[in-house]
Parts: structure tokens; sequence; C-alpha cells
């Protein structure tokens, strides 16, 4: 009876955390650039949405407005300062760590460095088979999977989500053909960014609001991208699917601190002997 | 007269100034050092100085800044009646911004470069540990450190002023038991304070007739808690007495709440969570949360409520003034030192802390409190209260002050 | 083959001046400072020799490591733990002791980050050194035996024949003749030969694979150094601050590090060191200045440096030619060296 709870568990977690990795993977993989502020991203989501929330907005149109927020935050930053460093991706992790700084530190302030809670959109849980299931987690599964078919579908079924591809896998060939590669940049950037706000948005119901929020995502979901694979979209799923379920599951079986450790250890070995990560398409 | 006393405030700041600029060109000071609260008015005499070291920015600020607001209430309102020993009080603060790095130099700055009289600070005892020993050994300086924490602090000089694992247990599992039931299960993060707490709470639970059913240690960010839900649900726990904190503790309150442990009668305790952490979670996730602290603001006593009236007129509501953030700690050191300051007649190291072990507040923040002598620990009135949507309602007063119980010579 | 460069314009020489004045003021400066500041500038200085390790490794050789805060905490929990549990506090024994733990742990880093078979990705030793980073701070925060988050504190000063070296000028002077050694110690490095096979595994590190060198093996050695130098200043750091604990470990300390390079201008060893004092300073006197709001300034601050100039402060002062530097013996300049300001991003 126990494997509902655990499947339950590692979906809802995993869910989260492909959104947040999916904003990371195609960041990283179009302009190579590692973006250290991408925790930030998703506090920015889940402070848009108990701002909101505090002016009496409900939270579910908090939920939809975070996304958009944190687009054109992301937009902002890109045209400023992101842009300049796609010539030397190294410098831009430096950059994005001292925007993450900033950012960090700037809720912190704006919240008084406490913790905010946000009631969910569906409160309460139901039960299957004398297990109780969180009717938010639920939603935020089934949200996400929807996410996800839209991505897809705009990926494939647009000439823009072409582009896209394209600047993917190839980014010097992509350019050689005409793409427009700043725009497609700029948009894949905001995109990203508005995939992590949604994170946030979804996120803060579950757990609290507080400055810190993004901060333990952000290494795991570098190891997340390449570990998937960089160059594709269905290689960040993937990626996030593995280190998700992976430190979702082993608290099952060991404890949780040593389970905790063991999650990297094991994506670090996977890198080490497998460096194109589980599904590669890239092509420098 | 006047002109007399303006002179001396004045060429006592010309002097800092120029300490503070020092005499390498190349470090020029940026306006005048560090915060200073100084002193307002003229004064016949050199200040006292007391150095205030706290979390302003880092992930324990919520903490460090009512620290550091309690710290310069009392200061002003000690330089209102007077002063100390007809000398004002110069507040220094520093910010140890939640990094032990850093704290360190900060710390040095206080002792060393600012040649504080007395230190007050610290919250996390992560933070203790780091600045204890520039402070008491190489510093010379007493320390007051005012957090609740796991005690085992024994270092002369130095004293804690906020909560022991004894105080917070002695009085509160008995009321668990009767109010709650005998199955406890103990949930904790995984660092000292519950460690050590939890083998003190072990001992009150099974000599009162209680028993531990499973005890679980996690990271402090971890968020899947529904294997330790399923154990708690399962085997009939009545009392979950939870040492996770923030942000963790967000979600293991949601998720305890979704499987319907209150709803089925359990009763949920958390011996840090005051009134600001009610915020963490939604109001009714944690109907029925009982705590036990040194003060809460539901006491509504009239001192207390003056306390809070004038905290509030000078720094709202955003951080307000609580008993798990080391505020109350903080206003109760401050007030035992400035007596110990006045018995003695002198801020010096050896004489104040000879006072301080004599050392008695007859009213205050959640009652009097006495420094127990030779324990560097302080007995102080304990009060559990129990949440009810989303406010607390005091349940159960102690009978007297409490005995911290550390630092006992065998 | 025509001489592109001639010793003419490398008679400049603003590196020098610029080391030789900051290595006389270094020299007197406890002369004239009061006490806290002497002690500000010593622990600049241990952590200037933590960035010039960082600097070998990034700046030299090309290799990204968000993780010198590993070997510096390692080394300082084991002089620690030596100086607590089995109380020997004798400066020679701990600081060799402290060099050799950056040593052999820098190596078995590499060994799993660096080499083997095929060349690794400089993203993953990047995210590797920082994983490793982050796993040991969070495995030290855990346990026990070395004070979990507490970390030990209160240890006891560093003798030296009975002698005790409090911090102050004595220690002042023993770190800084210790900067001073490491530096030359690199200096020489850096414009050997073997700086020259680094130098040209930061630029195109596949075609001096063609050339025959096994650079994964080189890479090892730079790292494995790099280690030593880190662990060296992590024993100096425990024994001054009196007390480890985990953040002496964990990524905020490493990137902070690489930071610290990039302010002062990798790749010049002398940059390292100033970023390191002025990003200190700046942090000190921010903080002095607005005590909630500081991180804030400096993030943005940081965030200009980086957009603007990224070579660094001391792109101010030097030219790109002479901070790339030339190798070998004076005999050999007519040898065109690398220019550019990156290396190119290596295929993962």
């Amino acid at each position: 009876m126990s494997a509902i709870p655990f499947v339950f568990d590692v979906l809802a977690y995993s869910a989260i955390f492909v959104l947040v990795v999916l904003g990371l993977g195609v960041i990283a993989s179009m302009m190579g650039i590692f973006n250290f502020a991408h925790g930030e991203f998703v506090l920015l989501g889940a402070y848009t949405v108990y701002t909101l929330a505090q002016q009496g907005i409900p939270v579910w149109i908090g939920i939809l407005a975070a996304p958009l927020a944190v687009a054109i935050v992301g937009l902002i930053l890109e045209r400023f300062v992101i842009r300049r460093f796609y010539a030397a991706p190294i410098v831009a992790m430096l950059g994005t760590y001292a925007i993450a700084l900033a950012l960090r530190e700037g809720v912190r302030m704006l919240l008084g460095g406490q913790f905010y809670n946000v009631v969910a959109p569906l409160v309460g849980s139901y039960s299957i088979a004398d297990v109780s299931i969180s009717k938010w987690r639920t939603a935020v599964i089934f949200i996400t999977a929807l996410i996800m078919l839209g991505c897809y579908l705009l990926l494939t079924r647009t000439s823009f989500g072409l582009q896209v591809r394209a600047s993917l896998e190839n980014p010097t060939l992509a350019r050689a053909s005409g793409i427009s590669t700043g725009r497609v940049y700029a948009a894949t950037f905001a995109f990203g960014a508005a995939l992590a706000g949604l994170a946030g948005g979804l996120m803060v119901p579950i757990y609290s609001l507080n400055a810190d929020m993004g901060v333990p995502f952000l290494i795991k979901s570098f190891l997340a991208v390449m570990l998937g694979g960089m160059g594709s979209f269905e290689g960040s799923i993937v990626g996030a699917a593995f280190v998700g379920a992976t430190s979702a599951a082993l608290p099952w079986a060991i404890k949780p601190v040593v389970a905790d450790m063991l999650v990297f250890l094991i994506a670090i070995a996977i890198v080490k002997f497998r460096p194109e990560g589980l599904l590669s398409t890239w092509r420098k | 007269m006047q002109n007399d006393y303006k002179q001396k405030l004045q060429s006592y700041s010309r002097r800092l100034f120029m300490q503070r600029a020092g005499l390498l060109s190349g470090m020029v000071a940026l306006g005048g050092g560090s915060y200073l609260l100084s002193p307002k008015g003229t004064w016949a005499a050199d200040p006292i100085k007391v150095g205030i070291a706290t979390d302003l920015t880092g992930p324990i600020s919520w903490g460090g800044i009512p620290n550091a607001n309690v710290a310069k209430m009392v200061i002003e309102d000690m330089n209102a009646s007077g002063g100390l020993l007809g000398r004002p009080v110069l507040m220094v603060l520093e910010d140890t911004a939640t990094n032990e790095q850093l704290a360190v130099t900060r710390v040095r700055k206080l002792v060393t470069q600012d040649k504080v009289d007395v230190v007050f600070g610290g919250i996390t005892s992560s933070m203790r540990n780091a600045i204890k020993d520039t402070i008491v050994n190489r510093g010379h300086t007493l320390y007051i450190y005012p957090q609740l924490y796991e005690g085992l602090e024994c270092t002369r000089y130095l004293y804690c002023t906020g909560p022991t694992p004894a105080q917070q247990c002695d009085t509160f599992i008995p009321w668990l038991i009767k109010n709650g039931g005998k199955k406890f299960y103990l949930p904790s993060a995984d660092y000292v304070w519950p460690h050590t707490l939890n083998k003190y709470a072990r001992k009150v639970i099974e000599a009162s007739g209680g028993e531990v059913v499973g005890e679980e240690y996690f990271p402090v960010d971890y968020n899947e808690y529904s294997a330790t839900v399923n154990k708690i649900m399962s085997n009939g726990v009545n009392v979950v007495f939870n040492t996770t904190i923030p942000p963790g503790v967000a979600a293991f309150f949601k998720q305890l709440y979704e499987a319907g442990f209150s709803k089925k009668g359990g009763r949920l305790a958390c011996v840090y969570y005051d009134e600001n952490a009610l915020n963490i979670t939604p109001a009714h996730e944690i109907e029925g949360l009982a705590s036990c602290l040194d003060y809460f603001k539901a006491i509504n006593d009239p001192y207390g409520n003056k306390v809070q009236e004038e905290y509030n007129k000078l720094y709202g509501t955003k951080n307000p003034l609580t008993a798990g953030s080391a505020a109350t700690g903080m206003w109760r050191g401050l007030n035992l030192w400035a007596e110990s300051v006045k018995a003695a007649n002198s801020v010096k190291r050896e004489e104040v802390a000879a006072a301080l072990e004599k050392a008695k507040l007859s009213e205050g923040l959640g009652g009097g409190c006495e420094v127990v002598p030779g324990t560097w620990h302080v007995k102080m009135h304990m009060y559990t209260a129990v949440a009810k949507n989303g406010k607390y309602e005091i349940v159960e007063k102690s009978k007297g002050m409490v005995d911290p119980k550390e630092c006992l010579k065998a | 083959m025509p001489r592109t460069h001639s010793t003419e314009f490398s008679r400049h020489h603003v590196l020098t001046w610029i080391e030789l004045g900051l290595l006389a003021a270094a020299l007197i400066l406890p002369l004239f400072l009061s006490d806290f500041w002497v002690l500000f500038s010593t622990r600049v200085l241990i952590l200037g020799i933590m960035a010039l390790s960082f600097d070998l490794v990034w700046g030299y050789a090309g290799i990204l490591s968000f993780g010198q805060a590993l070997f510096f905490g390692m080394a300082g929990y084991c002089t620690a733990l030596l100086a607590t549990k089995v109380e020997i506090t004798s400066v020679f024994v701990l600081l060799p002791v402290a060099a050799l733990v950056g040593l052999v742990v820098a190596f078995l880093v590499a060994a799993i980050v660096i080499m083997g078979k095929r060349p690794t990705s400089f993203a993953f030793v990047a995210l590797g050194t920082l994983t490793g980073s982050y796993v040991v701070e969070r495995l030290a925060r855990g346990w026990s035996y070395v004070g979990g988050q507490n970390g030990i504190p209160s240890l006891p000063r560093l003798t030296a024949a009975g002698y005790e070296i409090s911090e102050g000028p004595v220690f002042y002077y023993m770190t800084l003749a210790l900067l001073v050694l490491v530096y030359v110690g690199l200096r020489l490095l850096v414009r050997s030969q073997f700086g020259l096979v680094l130098a040209g595994i930061r630029q195109q590190e596949r075609r001096i694979a063609f050339f025959g060198y096994r650079t994964q093996n080189y890479k090892g050695i730079v790292f494995s150094l790099a280690g030593l130098i880190a662990g060296l200043s992590g024993g100096l750091y425990a024994f001054h601050e009196g007390f480890v604990g985990p953040g002496q470990l964990g990524p905020v300390l490493s990137t902070q590090v690489v930071l610290y390079a990039l302010f002062g201008g990798v790749g010049t060893l002398v940059g390292p060191i100033l970023g390191t004092g002025l990003v200190e300073l700046l942090s000190f006197h921010l903080s002095q200045f607005w005590d909630t709001g500081w991180p804030v300034i400096l993030g943005l601050m940081l965030l200009v440096i980086v957009m603007f100039q990224p070579t660094g402060l001391i792109g101010f002062f030097v030219s790109d030619r002479e901070r790339v530097g030339s190798f070998g013996r004076p005999s050999q300049q007519g040898r065109p060296t690398p220019h550019s300001k990156e290396p190119e991003r290596v295929v993962p």
C-alpha cells in the first residue's frame, strides 16, 4: 500500500523539478550559458504570486501572471546583461552569479528575511485506498504534463519552434542558415525564465516563500542538464526525470541525509562515463 | 557649561573618527564607520560601548533584524534615563551575515578596533561557536548569547540568556502527554540542536511514562516527507515533537496535515515556533500546534504590552519582537548586564561577571528572571501556548521560574 | 622567422612594478596599521594565497574549478583535528600536513573530474568541482565527529618550538613569507616550458594534444599543485581565525575565490591578490554603509566589473600583451605568443 504515496511522491517532485530544469536546459543548450540566477527566477515567480495574493488577487491568477512577470525580467536581463556574455560563457557563469546575489538579497530585504505562506488554489486532499493525496500537488503534475505537451507542440509544429530547435542543436549552422539568433536567443532566455517562474508559482503553495528557496535547485539542475544531454529539449526532461526521481525515491530506502549526497555522486558518475549525457544530439 | 559638554562630545567624536580613518592614507573610512547609535544630547563622560553582532543579512536575517531593533530600543531607553553610571551607552552594530567566515572579522572589529565593553549576539550555534573564541579568549571581552539552544555551552564569561532544553521540555512534555498522548515521534533537522534536544526530550518523555516510537533526521531543505508521515499515521503516534526547521518544516506540516494527523486527534509540538513562525504555513495546517517558550505576545501582561507597543511604534510589524528570534533573550541579556554594571559600578569584564552571577530582574518580558550562579545560564518563566486560528493562546504557565539545568558541577 | 615581438615592448614591465610596489607596501603595512587592520590584512593575504591557487588552474591552465574551497576546507579540518584531538600544534607539522591534504584531495578530484581516457568538457570540470565542494560541505554539516554545523571551535594557536604564533604582526609576516614563496614559485613555473604547455592547453587543447602532449596529465599536475596551495592557505586560515566550519568547504567560498580572482584580473598572479584585498575591503565598507542592503550593492558592483572589465582591475594598468606574457628564457622571446582574451569554448 505504500506504493501509492511513493509513486505520487516521485511524480510530484519530479514534475516541479522538470519545469525548473527545462528552462535551464534550453538556455544552456542554446547559448552555452549555465545561468546561476535560475533559482532566483523561480524565487521571482513565487514572489509574484505572493505579492499579488497580498493585494487580494486570487492565487491561480497569480500563478498565470508569474511566468509572464519573470519572462519580462528575463528579457530585460538578456537585453542589457546576458547578451554581452555570449562570446565568453565562463564569464557568463560569474555574471549570472552576481545577478543571483543581487536578486536574492533584494528579495530578502523586501521580505524582511521572513517566511510567508500562500494558500493553494485547491486546498485539501482526496483519498485513494486509505492514503491521502494532496489535491494541489496532483494538479501540479497535470499542469506540468500539459506544459510539456504545449512546449512539444510549440517546438515541433511552429516555424519559431523549428528555429529554436535548430539553434539548440547546432548554433553555428543555424546562424549560418540565416536564423536571426539574436531574437531567438532573447525569446529562448525569456522562455526559460518563464518556465522557472511558473515552477516557482506552482511551488509556493507547497513550500513556503523565502529568499533562499531557489538555491537548493541550482546544482541539481545543472547536473540534470548535463546528465540528460545538452542540445535537446527531450534531454533536459530525461535528465530532470532521472535526477528528480532519484532524489524522491532514494530516501524511502536509505537515510535522507545519505540519499541527498548519493544523488549528486550518482549523477557525477553517470556524466563521467557518458559525457554526452543520456540523450545527446548536440553538435557544435 | 553647555558648551563644555558639547565640546567634550565633539572631541570624542573627532577622536573616534580619527581612529576609524586609520593612519594609512589609503584606507579612508566611508562615513563614520560602522552603524553607531550615537547617544543624543550632551554628556560629561566617555561612552560605554556595547557591541551587537547579529545576522542582519543572509538566511537568518528574520532573527537578526528584531535582535538589532530590540537592542537599539533598550539602549536608547537607557540613554533617555540618564545612561549607565552616568555615561552614555554607544551601540556598535555589526552584521554577521549568517556567514561564519565573515563574522569573525566583524566581531574582531568590535573587540579589537572599537574595543567594546561587551558583545551581545550570535543566533545559530554555529555562529556562536565561530565567534566565541575571538570575543572571550582572544578578545578578553564578555559575551552574552541570547538564543534558545541545545545547552552544553559552559565557557567562562559566556552567558546564555535564552531557554535551554531543560526549560523547554521539563514542563512542556508532561503537558503534551496529558493533552496529546503517550506515543511520540521526533522528526528533526540534522544538526546539533535537534540531536541534543531530542536526547533530553527522550529522557523526560520516558520518565513521564511516554514512548518514543521514532526519531528521524533530515537535511534542513528536505521537502518530501511522505515516508515519515506514513510511519506517523500507521503507528498511531499521538504527539509529533517536531524539530525540523524552515524551509523543510513548511512541507512537513503541510503533508502531515493532508494525511489527517490533527483531524484524527494528533498533537503537533514545536519548541521554536513563535508568533512569527505562524506565518510559515496557512493557519489551518497548524491548528492546535503547541509550543513552549519564554515569552508570547498572548501573555498579555501590562509590562509585555508596553514593550510591544514601543517596539511596534519604532519598527513596525514586519519583524516582530518574538521569542524564537532571540529578541527576548537579547532584551533579557541587555537588562541583566545593565543591572550588573550598576551593581559592580564598573564595565570591567571580571567585575561585571561577578555581579552577573547574582543578577536578577524582578519584571520583564515573560516575567522576571535570575542568573544561576556558577552556570552562566538564566532561570526564567516558561509558557505553553497552543495555536488557534492563526493566533496563540496561553494554556499553561510554569509555577515560578524554571531551572536551565546546564553546566552543573556533578 | 620574423620577430613579431621584441624585447623592447616587454621592457615596460608594468606588472613587475606593480608586484614590487605591492611587496614593498606589504612589508611595511603592519607598522602603520592598527591591530584590527593587521588582522584584516593577514586574512586577506591568506585568502590571496587561495586566490593564487585558483589563478593557477584557471588563468594559466584553463581549468574552471569551482571547488578550491574543498581543498582549503579539508586541510583546515585535518589540521584542526590534529590540533584538538592529538594536540599537535607545531607549525612545522601542521602547515606541511595542510599542504599535503590539499594535494592529495586535489589529486583524487582530478582523477575523477579531469583525467581519464577521454578529455572532459570544461563544463563538467566546473560542475564536478562545484558538486564536490557542495557534497563535502553537506557531509561535514551532518557529521558529528567533525562538529557538524558548528565545526571545530576554539582552536589552539600554532606553535614554533614552544613559542605561540598569535595573530598579529608575527602571523602576518609568516603569511607574507609563505605568500611570496608560493608567488615566486608560481611565477617561475608559469614562465617556464611547463608554463608554455599550460598556455597552449588553455588556448587550444586539441592542438597541444596533437603535438603529443598528454594534456590530461598536465592538467592533473597543475590541479594537484593548486590543491596543495589551497590546502596551505586553509591551514593558515583555520588557525588565524580560530575555528573551522563547513562554510570553509562549500560553494559559497569557492565562488568567492573565483570572484576575487576575476575582480583583480586572472592570469596575472598579482591580480587575484589585489582582487582579494579590494573585494574584502569593499564588503567591509559596504556593510558599514548599509547594514541590511550591502549584499545587493556588492552583487551589482561585481556584475558591473564582470560586464565591463572582464580582465579585472589589472586590465586598467597592464596591457593585454604583458598580461599574457612571454615564456622561456630571453633568447626564445621571438616566439609568437597567444593573444586573445578568453579561451575558446571547448566542445563538450
